[in-house]
């Protein structure tokens, strides 16, 4: 009976899009604010109707009910019920649900911010964001209904994927996906601005890049996520394999981060309009591609959680959107001229452009490389794989050469900068890196390329340490204390400072790829019980193995006493378990985790006797990449924090008080 | 030059110096782990592992997988190392068996020599349409519209240096030790 409730509760959610899909452009056309409310109210009840339909899902998985089919094939009566929540997101029905609630409950709030600020907008964005929904709603009622029935109920289902059995399993898919679904927001406004022919108008930026920045957010989090889950659990001591699911979450990430940069060119100069939309029409499609991508897509991954057809109806609704938006942009594109005009090749105009043009460069790589496997086949017949050596020689230049535009752009002022303010703003920025440099030179194992990265890291952080001390000192000389001064110079430009800070945690993330990926020890070692070796400056004795079994594994824990020179570290345990069923093996690393660096052990083989396949592994400066998360959270949020800002409509120009170049 | 740009310059100095030292010790302890002591072989082993692909856990190198036949194929990696192959016999061998897409890395030749020829020129021509694209903006003239009208709507940048100016004006009159400019 609530199987069925939840049936008609998706039945009617889809109606009630379709609804506010016609409503929506009827009443605009129509000049009818009425029917735009209406259509407005139908989009909101989604949000109930989903929760529905969710709950009827959540009780089938509680109660164990495998008649339902999506309940028998991602469940068993061994699986704790705090997995459900996993089990939610596990398959292909049970995430397409995930998604359409997730997004109608984001797309409620976003709806309801637009519609004061943005009034014409509004009707149209709204109208997008509801064929979004209604795709998702199509796909579940036509073609994969998670509350759909089995004709013969199982006894037991089919139990869950072992590998998603972990704590990192609870949160970094389902931000993962939020964070794709969310790109369509941004895309929405944009859209239904350039639709309501307000793209020229700059009143949808604002909107445009808190959404833009939340999506952003979501996204970069969803890769740290699973990375940290990579990194403890896939258990082979690294993080990031350029996969190509990881790479299709990559890409959406790449473009957004390239479109709240240029967003803000349009909000400060009015300029960048054609160059937001394309790159939010980039964006979208991207985020649609890395949906396409995990979801059975053609490329083989350790991630594509659930293979299916279901992906190419992805790709098609994808082609779709991309169409129908480069049909609008350019039906739209008169609108679009921008009001203010580049003055110089060299401004921070012109380095956003770089910047921007870069991210897109690594993306398009980044797609190229995990595209390229299908061309090969089609056109010659010769499966070749494209790894992760490819993307390490081709992407690293480019990533470092978007660190070194961000140790300069904001160094650069808006409308024209000189060669020499440039090469004064940057003194203190090079004398940092000349510092490391030599550092490295003289102590270091002469690695050319990580000394050249770590000596840009240090110009970044050099450029906006210096600015912060040079703001707060100007600020101290007007009497505030310098805690006080510090805290104020943040809060006056926001967006700025904010920036400054998510640059930051990209140079803490930046330290630890590259720290990690040039001066990582690793190790294969035999050891049998009793057994010390010893490794830089750690000594580890493997004293012994305990074995548990439970019903539907077998796990082995092997034992170590771990010293730092002298000092006791404690007693570190990795294990391995074997699923049977699965026929799949899952490691957990034991780490030790320092910011200087990470003494990772992790068991790769056990065979009788106690004698056991170890690899150790020293991954100095990981740390840092789990540490920038929170720091990327606060940048950001500090960015979007609203302010007080004088209205535009009060505020008039005296004549003669307008200010030169406009 | 001033007694206040004095003690501004003193104190970014303090402060340089601290982040410097900081930056120094941290690139320091970068530097601490060498690595020396691990054996040439079990080095190249890893590497070779790195580039070649477990045939049957897709996408994963038999580095990273956990599958019994990535760690036979480290295995042999390892025995034919020590047996005096080089990586590229190595990686010969595999192809033999498991075809081309045993390796990471594409082959610089035939169709796949696409796959590495891109990205460069990518490169070039995201160079060339940066230069392309400011060139058209410089070119490009504003609108004139409602610019020259007196109820223009400012751009924050705008308004920021209006209000520069507002405040620079106030602060003239404001400061009992009158405008605090460079003597």
């Amino acid at each position: 009976m609530i199987v069925e409730s939840g049936q008609l509760a998706l039945v009617l959610a889809l109606l009630a899009t379709g609804y506010a899909v016609v409503a929506s452009v009827m009443g605009v056309a129509r000049r009818s604010p009425e029917l735009v409310m209406s259509g407005r109210y139908g989009f909101y009840s989604t949000v109930i109707l989903l929760l529905v339909a969710t709950a009827a899902l959540v009780h089938a998985f509680v109660t164990n009910d495998f008649s339902v089919r999506y309940v028998a094939e991602n469940s068993s009566l061994a699986m704790p019920k705090a997995y459900t929540w996993v089990a939610l997101y596990a398959g292909n029905a049970g995430s397409m649900l995930f998604l359409a609630i997730i997004f109608s409950a984001f797309a409620l709030v976003a709806v309801g911010t637009i519609r004061k600020r943005l009034p014409y907008t509004a009707p149209y964005a709204t109208a997008i964001m509801a064929m979004v929904l209604l795709f998702l709603l199509a796909v579940m009622v036509f073609l994969a209904n998670p509350l759909s029935r089995l004709d013969v109920v199982p006894l037991d289902g089919q139990g869950i994927n072992p590998l998603l059995v972990h704590f990192g399993m609870f949160i970094h898919p389902p931000v993962q996906m939020t964070g794709l679904i969310v790109v369509a927001i941004p895309f929405s406004i944009a859209m239904g601005a350039l639709l309501a022919g307000k793209g020229g108008n700059d009143e949808w930026v604002d909107l445009g890049r808190t959404w833009g920045m939340i999506a952003w957010l979501i996204l970069t989090l969803g890769l740290l996520l699973g990375s940290w889950w990579a990194y403890t659990i896939l258990g082979w001591g690294g993080y990031w394999a350029w996969d190509p699911v990881e790479n299709s979450a990559l890409m959406p990430w790449l473009a957004m981060t390239a479109f709240v940069h240029s967003i803000m060119v349009q909000k400060r100069r009015g300029m960048f309009r054609m160059w937001n939309m394309v790159i939010i029409i980039i964006g979208f499609t991207l985020a649609q591609l890395g949906m396409f991508i995990n979801r059975g897509g053609p490329v083989p991954s350790v991630h594509s959680f659930a293979q299916s057809a279901m992906g190419w109806i992805f790709l098609g609704f994808m082609a779709f959107t991309l169409v129908a938006s480069i049909a609008v942009f350019v039906s739209k594109v008169d609108t679009l001229k921008s009001r203010g005009r580049l003055e110089s090749m060299l401004s921070r105009e012109s380095a956003f452009l770089a910047q921007n043009i870069a991210f897109l460069a690594v993306a398009f790589v980044t797609l190229w490389g995990t595209v390229f496997p299908i061309f090969s086949e089609t056109a010659s017949d010769v499966t070749i794989t494209v790894g992760q050596p490819f993307f390490n020689l081709v992407n690293g230049p480019l990533l470092l050469f978007i660190v070194f535009l961000m140790g300069i752009g904001p160094l650069l002022p808006w409308r024209r900068a000189t060669i020499g303010g440039l090469i004064r703003a940057l003194r203190i920025p090079l004398a940092a890196a000349g510092v490391v440099g030599l550092i490295f030179m003289i102590v270091g194992p002469r690695q050319p390329v990580a000394t050249v990265a770590f000596m840009t890291c240090a110009m970044v952080l050099a450029g906006i340490g210096h600015e912060w001390v040079r703001g707060t000192q100007s600020r101290h000389r007007k009497g505030e204390n310098y805690a006080k001064a510090f805290m104020m110079l943040l809060s006056a430009n926001r967006p700025r400072y904010g920036g400054y800070v998510v640059h930051i945690s990209i140079i803490m993330l930046a330290a630890g790829a590259i720290g990690s990926s040039f001066y990582s020890v690793q190790r294969d070692l035999v050891m049998s019980p009793g057994d010390t070796e010893t490794i830089g400056e750690y000594t580890f004795t493997y004293t012994g193995t305990t074995h548990q079994s439970h019903p539907d594994r077998e796990e082995d824990y092997a034992q170590f006493e771990v010293y730092s020179g002298d000092t006791y570290l404690g007693e570190m345990e990795p294990f391995r378990a074997v699923y049977p069923d699965f026929r799949i093996a899952s490691t957990r690393g034991a780490i030790h985790s320092t910011p200087l660096e990470d003494f990772y052990i992790v068991p790769s083989d056990f065979s009788d006797g106690g004698q056991a396949v170890f690899r150790v592994l020293i991954n100095p400066m990981v740390w840092w990449m789990w540490a920038s998360g929170p720091i990327m959270i606060l940048g950001t949020l500090l960015a979007l924090a609203p302010r007080r800002e004088p209205s535009p409509a009060t505020l008039r120009v005296p004549a003669g008080m307008r200010p030169a170049g406009v | 030059m001033t007694y206040r740009n004095q003690n501004y310059m003193k104190n970014s100095k303090t402060i340089l110096t601290v982040a410097l030292a900081a930056l120094a010790i941290l690139a320091l302890a970068c530097t601490s782990n060498t690595g020396d002591d691990i054996p040439e072989i079990e080095r190249k082993t890893h590497s070779l592992n790195k580039a070649i692909m477990c045939p049957v856990c897709p996408g994963e190198s038999i580095d990273q997988s956990q599958n019994p036949l990535a760690v036979s194929m480290r295995s042999i990696v390892a025995e034919k190392l020590t047996d005096g192959w080089t990586g590229d016999q190595i990686k010969d061998f595999f192809v033999e068996r498991y075809g081309p897409s045993v390796l990471l890395e594409p082959p610089r030749e035939g169709i796949s020599l696409a796959a590495w020829v891109l990205p460069p020129m990518a490169v070039v021509v995201a160079i060339f349409a940066v230069f392309i694209g400011l060139r058209w903006m410089r070119r490009t003239t504003a609108i004139p519209s409602a610019v020259t009208s007196e109820n223009t709507v400012l751009t924050l940048d705008e308004q920021e240096s209006y209000f520069r100016r507002i405040e620079a004006a106030l602060d003239l009159d404001d400061t009992p030790d009158g405008p605090s400019l460079p003597s």
